[in-house]
């Protein structure tokens, strides 16, 4: 199932798009001009609605019925890009921005007509320096070409799009925990409601969409909804940029239909090339590090939302992370909730102590090779009290790799129990804290 | 000299971005680490007034970003992602190396005041692994063999380095082509596919033989779990 023509990934068809010229040859900048010409702003919410775009930041929810959500005649509106990708696995929007600024642009800016805003922030995370740079110097290109600014081509629509780095913090991806950090403070999420479409950035009616899913508007803008909606499938319209990594042979981003079997993508010569080494696959981790688990007997899985959901996972961002059967489960686990305990903001307990617990125990098992009997039953204990009980998705995701390593390979964390008593039943030291 | 009056221009600029002269705290925290070299009490408390904050705010922004350093640091830091997959792929081993090279543990910086070496997750470069950054400028595919050259370009380009800081505000990319050369990525460059080496599958293909859940566990190599997790 092959893509005659990539949507996002376009520097793929056509080279040196990064240029604002080739880009501009190309169609670029083109939708923008027709949107702004001779469309309405509410033409644009409509169109975007029916093609069925769904945010591809990972929740997967309509974009178009989002930006349906802004109280009308309540102005400033504020648009914000999410490029926080920081979650293990993901890497598309790095490339997108790297490769094809000019289409992130000129989807923030399309947006942002469509909403009415007339500034939009993209956040990139503090380690995206270089790809902020890249961006900067696009958005100066737009400006001077007249597609930015005040009264463009002609009209009364002003936009002024900023570049604004992070400092690394993945919890900044949370949209709420973005907005408190681009006010300047640190980034804990909000309780919602309410939520950023009525109260958001400085209190004002926000947008917040990933760089995936604005990349994805200038093509449906200029296509037409029917052309969008004939990629992919009837729930899952247009094309996803499978981000896929771990032990194949050619790891990067494939955009692909959704609906593709995960197969496919990790065997064919074309996109994964099979696994290195012709080993077998033990894990598959299908939407980023907050994803439940599947393993090879997931195979023919189709990667849509539906379907991915339907086995017991998550689609989320499109993060595929494929492991061969030399790792070990229980150290996949702890390296995953090492990377939460990391990130967790502090804001609530559950998510705080647990992380913090989940790792203690975790090192000491599987670094330290001191494992007991109980040791399991606290595990299971400690993420049972995470689930449902933490303030935002961070903690919650947390649960998902200790929870599936459980479930999945339960005896694996009994062998190091018995490992363990092996050569040290008396006595287990107290860890060491890193 | 403040950074009000070194920079006075480059700061009006930024604060107008924002309808709250707060929102620029990130940006002003760069500039003031990058000038001083790391974000000392005094250049907190300069961000402070110039953002009319309590400095308590600007302390607490600080400590919660891992990309602003309250101590001197090396000339060089040396951020290596150790998540999964980069783990799995080579990461591990990459830090050993880096350890036994510059003779430092993570968190530490030599005694010449090069290098600082740091563990960090996910740089979001996965299948570039494994992958560093250096000032933030990205560095990928650095495999273990590659450690020297990388840090004798580092050495060569110091100066260069001083002169940028570490927030990455000058940052650009790099990487090792396939006969082991770095180079800068060039911005604007027309995209190139990948060349990947594909492991065969193991000679000969005989079934594999019945294993035990502990082995299967990968517990039968215990000795080296510490250095590599496989």
């Amino acid at each position: 199932m092959g893509l005659s023509e990539h949507i996002v990934m376009r520097e793929l068809d056509i080279p040196d798009i990064a240029d604002f010229e080739v880009y501009r040859r190309h169609g670029g900048w083109e939708a923008y001009r027709y949107a702004l010409t001779e469309k309405t702003p509410a033409d644009i919410v409509q169109m975007v609605k029916e093609s069925g775009l769904r945010g591809r930041g990972g929740a997967g929810f309509p974009t178009g019925i989002k930006w349906g959500f802004l109280p009308k005649g309540v102005y400033p509106r504020y648009l914000l890009c999410n490029c926080d990708e920081s979650e293990p696995g993901t890497f598309n929007n790095h490339q997108i921005i790297d490769k094809n600024p000019h289409q992130l642009i000129e989807g923030v800016a399309l947006s942002a007509y469509a909403i009415e805003a007339e500034v939009a922030y993209i956040y990139m995370r503090g380690e995206f320096a270089a790809a902020a740079r890249t961006l900067e110097r696009a958005i100066a290109q737009a400006y001077a070409a007249g597609f930015l600014g005040k009264k463009i081509l002609g009209t009364d629509f002003n936009l002024d799009i900023y570049v604004h780095r992070g400092a690394g913090a993945y919890i900044c991806g949370e949209e709420t925990a973005l907005m408190e950090s681009l006010e300047g403070k640190i980034g804990q999420p909000r309780l919602k409601p309410p939520f950023p479409a009525v109260a958001g950035l400085y209190g004002k009616p926000t947008i917040i969409n990933n760089v995936e899913t604005l990349a994805n508007v200038p093509r449906i803008v200029e296509k037409g909804v029917a052309w969008y909606r004939s990629h992919g499938t009837e729930k899952s319209p247009g094309t996803k940029c499978f981000s896929l990594s771990g032990h194949v042979n050619r790891p990067g981003n494939y955009e692909l239909p959704f609906g593709v079997p995960l197969r496919e993508l990790i065997e064919s010569p074309e996109y994964g090339g099979g696994m290195k080494g012709g080993r077998p696959v033990k894990i598959i981790i299908p939407g980023g590090a907050s994803a439940p688990w599947l393993t090879a007997d997931h195979l023919d899985v189709p990667l849509d939302y539906e379907s991915v959901a339907a086995a017991g996972s998550m689609l989320g961002s499109g993060a595929v992370i494929v492991l061969n059967d030399t790792v070990s489960a229980p150290h996949v686990a702890y390296k995953m909730d090492e990377f939460f305990k990391h990130e967790s903001c502090g804001k609530c307990t559950p998510c705080r102590e647990g992380t913090h617990w989940l790792v203690r125990v975790l090192h000491r098992m599987v670094e330290e090779g001191h494992a007991t009997a109980a040791d399991i039953d606290t595990l299971h204990s400690i993420y049972r009290q995470m689930a449902g009980n933490c303030f935002c998705l961070l903690g919650e995701s947390a649960v998902m790799p200790i929870k599936s390593a459980l479930a999945l390979f339960p005896h694996e964390f009994e062998a190091l129990v018995k490992q363990s008593s092996r050569h040290n039943g008396h006595h287990i030291p107290l860890m060491v804290h890193r | 000299m403040t950074l009000l009056e070194t920079h006075q221009a480059e700061i009006e600029a930024i604060v107008a971005r924002y309808a709250s002269k707060r929102s620029a705290v990130l940006p002003l925290l760069y500039l003031a680490q990058d000038t001083y070299g790391y974000l000392t009490d005094e250049a907190i408390r300069e961000v402070a007034t110039i953002l009319e904050l309590p400095a308590t705010d600007v302390y607490e922004v600080v400590g919660f970003y891992t990309l602003f350093y309250n101590r001197p640091v090396g000339t060089w830091v040396l951020q290596v992602c150790d998540d999964v997959p980069c783990c799995y792929c080579g990461a591990e081993e990459l830090i050993a190396a880096l350890k036994q090279t510059l003779g430092i543990h993570e968190d530490e910086t030599t005694p010449d005041g090069m290098f600082t070496l740091q563990r960090v997750k996910c740089l979001a470069a996965c299948d570039r692994a494994p992958v560093l950054q250096a000032n933030l400028d990205y560095v990928y595919d650095v495999t273990p063999d590659r450690v020297q050259t990388l840090l004798n370009d580092l050495r060569s380009r110091a100066a260069e380095a001083r002169k940028r800081g570490v927030s990455g505000r000058f940052a650009e990319d790099y990487e090792f082509t396939r006969d082991g050369r770095l180079v800068q990525i060039e911005r604007f460059s027309p995209y190139r596919p990948r060349e990947f080496v594909i492991e065969p599958p193991a000679q000969p293909a005989t079934p594999p033989p019945s294993v035990a859940p502990e082995a299967d566990a990968g517990l039968d190599r215990p000795d080296t779990r510490k250095a590599s997790p496989l």
